[in-house]
């Protein structure tokens, strides 16, 4: 075995050749584990957001709340169920409804996006355990008054703590606090009072969902089956973990999916890259190799060697790129939820599996790269290495 | 191309130059007040141990480094005084070089090789095409024009070497070792045409070498030991 | 002999090396111009928009509909050539064959009149407006739904909820690239008189105005904005270019992040062929030196190293714009403009201005991955240059 020192000392000695790789190796593994901090942060964000003891009820035929509209007889039917939890907030069953307005960024881009509001009935926050008023305070039921999500809170006109905005003329909805649910999608709302929200959409008499605490989230079969059963009611029952899930997969999907293309193309740039460099220690250093092998190293020997070089300067290369990556977790990116057309904030979300799956990918792209020149390397003989 | 004649006036002064390298903060005094004259037309071979200071004689002579102190004149030019691109184009109009290695571009072909220091005149194409034809007539390869180095057995690769040397019709050739890679007939060959540049075409040679069959071909052989001429 | 040949005969002296640069800036290159078509491609809609176009639509949200009567105060407006409306259908394939097209629920009187390049036969037109239950159908989707004129077909809608059975009367036809393909046209008064619409009952999503040749879109925005002003549902009104831009708001930051990621793959480039260069020019280091001393001025071999990091460059962006063309622009351009995504890539191919750009930017960058080796070797003293023998 040729000394690992030795493959340590040809880096340093050629320092521009050995950092512009390692840059090169770095910039590709920043954008792998980009990619997939992306997607861990949507689903995170979306699939995080339901829990498995509760369902969520659309009209049959909606995909998502927006586009599903249920009456109070619906409401009614729902709660009428052993299955229910009954003590829990609401009586175990509430009605929201839901709306995706256009506002305008507050940046002063002029730029547009859609924001979810959801009007939901005085429980609806004690539904949610999991958020709580992070400043100001809760809306009083009955008024104009709406709480923010965190992630989304200044980021529109008119759409943070103290300020208004109409939804319906002349009836401007007034943000009293801001709210956080823990990072999930949730966070990128805005929640006011169930009829104040209808009623300036002019759908008074229905709510878009209704959400469902169950005794138990084994009884999910048996209400599912109870509800669904009447045709007439045309109803849709699903956890609500996998309703998230599902919008969760489409638009991590789209992301992760388009950020994995793009940095599988980028490892053929950078194992080239790699390839040059390898290929450029073997050529400076015909004569060591010659010597080497003269010594009594075998090729094997010589391979290894070599090979080992590669993964030292994709190891580098991998270091640099996952030290900077961890900077993006102080950066919130805004995305598109495909099944609400609304805007949720992510955050890029780092994970064990991440930065190890991305150290392999650098590791496999500097194999790929320096196999060829390590072969080549193995293949020198000692006689004409010598010759010079 | 033109020949010079042997005059006897000098071509090469020296006067009382001083060449301090520094290893760190240590001064190390290469050459320490060293005066030299070479008469136009002679043919002279510098001898010395290794870390004499004959390279940095050489590279003095050639312009391609100044002294610490003391006046270099060259061909009627103080070298002390230019700059580097003034150096650059004097070099390329007066000196001629001949290194151990032969230091041909690999890419370019012998004739290529020879037009190289052509490319920094004003000549047009069929000059310079005629030009490197004689060059490599009075070195005797005009046969191998189009070979590559690496096509060229090391005698005739320094061959090439002198005649790139040559073209531009230089006052003054300085050879570093200039068979000091070579066999001892390739050696010779390349010795006999160096006599035959200084006996015809009267340039003048400055030779460092460390071959004594080398040095008893030229007029005047000189010794330099730790900085100074014996 | 000149001075480029040299150069240019560097390039071959290590050819594997010189081979793998190569590759790796035209896979660069090819990278940049997918991703730049990306954008193109999500522009496309934006940049084709019509000039005389503008849209109304409800100012709250997209999501939100506009009562019917809005149409005729439009009508009304002096300078207004044409306007018709259209209305969400939210359209699904009960059979779940087909995952994603448009159901658009229209005016049949005015419709193809405003939007007039989407192109229908006369005779399929006529009798369309004489067919409540007919539609007309783009030329893609009912080759995915296997229709032609005189079939049935079923969809069903969220929005007008149920499974609706129609009748298909006509094929149109795109005159224009980043016309829909994969829409279904129906008659909303059809919809509209059945009882499940009740919901959406005279209400409308949006309007589309013509104007005349004279008036200022912006002009018109405002004016029509104001009519509605006072009213309950107020409007916003923009240019079709500007409407369509609205849709990308959700995009942007993904848009953006392709820029970077597109400038990512530049940097690298220049990585490799710094790397490239910097090696070669260290093996070279004697060599340089042997020209100084023959009299070549720094600035000469500045060029040549600076010369062969451009021509490196230029093979490399043309052999990626010979890539782009081929692997996108002929044969994963056509595949995604017809394949099950072609809503989303209505447009998938990489503009000559792309490739241009791309050849731009190769240039700009192999000049600079060259400038710091050429500095280097440049400034380097004569006598160290020719002591190092590699």
């Amino acid at each position: 075995m040729v000394p690992v020192r030795y493959n340590i000392r040809s880096l340093l000695v050629r320092k521009v050749t050995t950092f512009a790789t390692a840059i090169g190796i770095a910039l590709v593994v920043f954008v792998f584990a980009a990619a997939q901090m992306l997607g861990e942060g949507v689903n995170r964000a979306l699939a995080n957001s339901g829990r498995t003891d509760t369902v969520i009820v659309l009209r049959k035929g909606s995909d998502a709340e927006l586009s599903s509209t249920l009456d109070g007889e619906r409401l009614n039917m729902l709660r009428s169920n052993s299955a229910v939890a009954s003590s829990a907030p609401g009586g175990g069953v509430i009605g929201e409804s839901v709306l995706v307005i256009t506002a305008e960024l507050a940046d002063g881009s002029g730029g547009i996006s859609n924001v979810l509001l959801r009007g939901m009935p005085a429980d609806g926050m004690k539904f949610r355990p999991e958020a709580r008023i992070v400043s100001g305070r809760a809306p009083s039921p009955g008024t104009n008054e709406v709480i923010v999500g965190k992630s989304i809170s200044g980021r529109f006109e008119g759409i943070a703590p103290g300020k208004t905005f109409e939804v319906r003329r002349n009836r401007p909805l007034l943000v009293v606090g801001e709210f956080e649910t823990g990072g999930t999608s949730y966070q990128s709302e805005v929640w006011g009072d169930l009829d104040t929200i209808r009623a300036s959409v002019g759908r008074e008499s229905v709510v878009s969902s209704a959400r469902v605490r169950l005794t138990s989230a084994s009884a999910f079969e048996g209400y599912r089956a109870a509800m669904e059963a009447d045709k007439r009611l045309n109803l849709k029952v699903m956890r609500e973990d996998d309703y998230f899930k599902k919008a969760s997969e489409q638009t991590s999907g789209f992301l992760a999916g388009m950020g994995m293309v793009i940095a599988i193309l980028f490892s053929i740039a950078a194992m080239i890259g790699a390839a040059i460099t390898m290929n450029g220690a073997v050529a400076n250093r015909t004569r060591e190799i010659g010597t080497l092998r003269a010594l009594g190293f075998s090729r094997l020997a010589i391979l290894t060697s070599f090979m080992l070089e590669a993964i030292f300067l994709s190891l580098i290369g991998a270091a640099i790129g996952l030290l900077f990556v961890q900077l993006l977790a102080l950066v919130s990116f805004p995305t598109m939820n495909f099944q609400t057309f609304s805007e949720i904030v992510i955050r890029f979300a780092a994970t064990p599996a991440i930065m190890i799956s991305s150290t392999i990918f650098a590791v496999a792209m500097g194999l790929l790269g320096g196999l060829a020149p390590a072969i080549r390397a193995a293949r020198i003989s000692p006689v004409e290495a010598m010759r010079g | 191309m033109a020949t010079e004649s042997s005059n006897g006036a000098s071509i090469v002064t020296l006067k009382d130059v001083t060449k301090t390298f520094y290893r760190g903060k240590e001064p190390i005094h290469v050459l320490a007040g060293l005066d030299l004259d070479v008469p136009s037309g002679s043919f002279e071979a510098l001898m010395g141990p290794s870390g004499s200071g004959k390279s940095t004689l050489l590279n003095l002579i050639a312009g391609l480094d100044r002294p610490t102190s003391g006046e270099v004149t060259v061909a009627g030019a103080n070298l002390s005084r230019m700059s580097d691109g003034q150096l650059a184009k004097w070099r390329s109009q007066t000196i001629g070089f001949v290194f151990q290695s032969f230091n041909l571009i690999p890419v370019l072909t012998a004739a290529q090789n020879v037009e190289l220091p052509l490319l920094l005149t004003d000549l047009g194409g069929a000059d310079r095409k005629s030009r490197v034809a004689t060059a490599l007539r009075v070195v005797g390869l005009e046969d191998r024009m189009d070979h590559y180095p690496r096509q060229l057995s090391g005698g005739q690769e320094q061959r090439v070497a002198i005649a790139r040397a040559i073209v531009n019709d230089p006052k003054i050739i300085v050879a570093d070792e200039p068979t000091g890679d070579l066999d001892r007939k390739s050696a010779d060959d390349v010795l006999t045409l160096m006599d035959k540049l200084n006996k015809e075409l009267g340039k003048t040679i400055f030779m460092v070498t460390h071959d004594p069959a080398a040095a008893e071909k030229a007029s005047v052989q000189r010794k330099l030991d730790k900085g100074a001429l014996q | 002999m000149n001075s480029a040949t040299y150069a240019r005969r560097n390039l071959s002296r290590r050819k594997g090396r010189t081979i793998l640069t190569v590759i790796a800036t035209a896979v660069a290159v090819l990278i940049f111009c997918a991703i730049r078509t990306v954008d193109v491609n999500f522009m496309a809609a934006v940049d084709d928009a019509m000039a005389d176009r503008i849209a109304t639509r409800h100012k709250v949200s997209i999501t939100m509909q506009l009562p019917k009567r809005y149409i005729d105060d439009v009508r009304g407006i002096p300078g207004v050539t044409k306007a018709t409306w259209g209305n969400w259908f939210d359209a699904k394939d009960p059979k779940e064959r087909i995952p994603f097209f448009q159901g658009l629920a229209v005016d049949h009187e005015s419709w193809f009149d405003v939007y007039d390049d989407m192109v229908v036969d006369p005779a399929q037109l006529a009798e369309w407006k004489t067919t409540p239950s007919g539609v007309i159908i783009g030329d893609k989707l009912a080759e995915l739904f296997q229709v032609k004129p005189g079939d049935k077909l079923t969809i069903s809608s969220g929005i007008y909820p149920g499974d609706w059975e129609f009748k298909v009367i006509g094929i149109y036809m795109p005159s224009r690239r980043t016309v829909d393909r994969n829409s279904v046209i129906l008659r909303w008064d059809f919809l509209n008189n059945d009882p499940r619409a009740e919901l959406v009952k005279d209400q409308i999503g949006w309007i589309l105005t013509r104007i005349g040749g004279n008036s200022s879109s912006a002009e018109m925005s405002r004016a029509i904005d104001k009519l509605f002003d006072e009213r309950d549902d107020q409007t916003v009104t923009m240019s079709e270019r500007a409407f369509n831009l609205s849709f990308m708001g959700a995009f942007a930051a993904v848009l953006t992040a392709f820029d970077l990621v597109s400038i990512v793959i530049l940097l690298i480039m220049t990585l490799i062929l710094a790397n490239t260069l910097a090696m070669s020019v260290r093996e070279r280091t004697n060599e340089y030196g042997v020209l100084r001393a023959i009299g070549f001025p720094p600035k000469s071999i500045f060029g040549f190293i600076v010369g062969e990091s451009l021509l490196l460059a230029t093979l490399g962006g043309l052999l990626g714009c010979v890539l782009t063309y081929v692997l996108i622009n002929l044969m994963l351009g056509p595949w995604l403009e017809s394949g099950p995504m072609a809503t989303m890539f209505p447009y998938f191919r990489t503009p000559p201005r792309v490739m241009a750009l791309a050849m731009g930017l190769a240039l700009a960058l192999g000049l600079l991955a060259g400038l710091l080796p050429a500095r280097r070797a440049a400034k380097l003293k004569v006598t160290d240059a020719l002591r190092r023998v590699d």
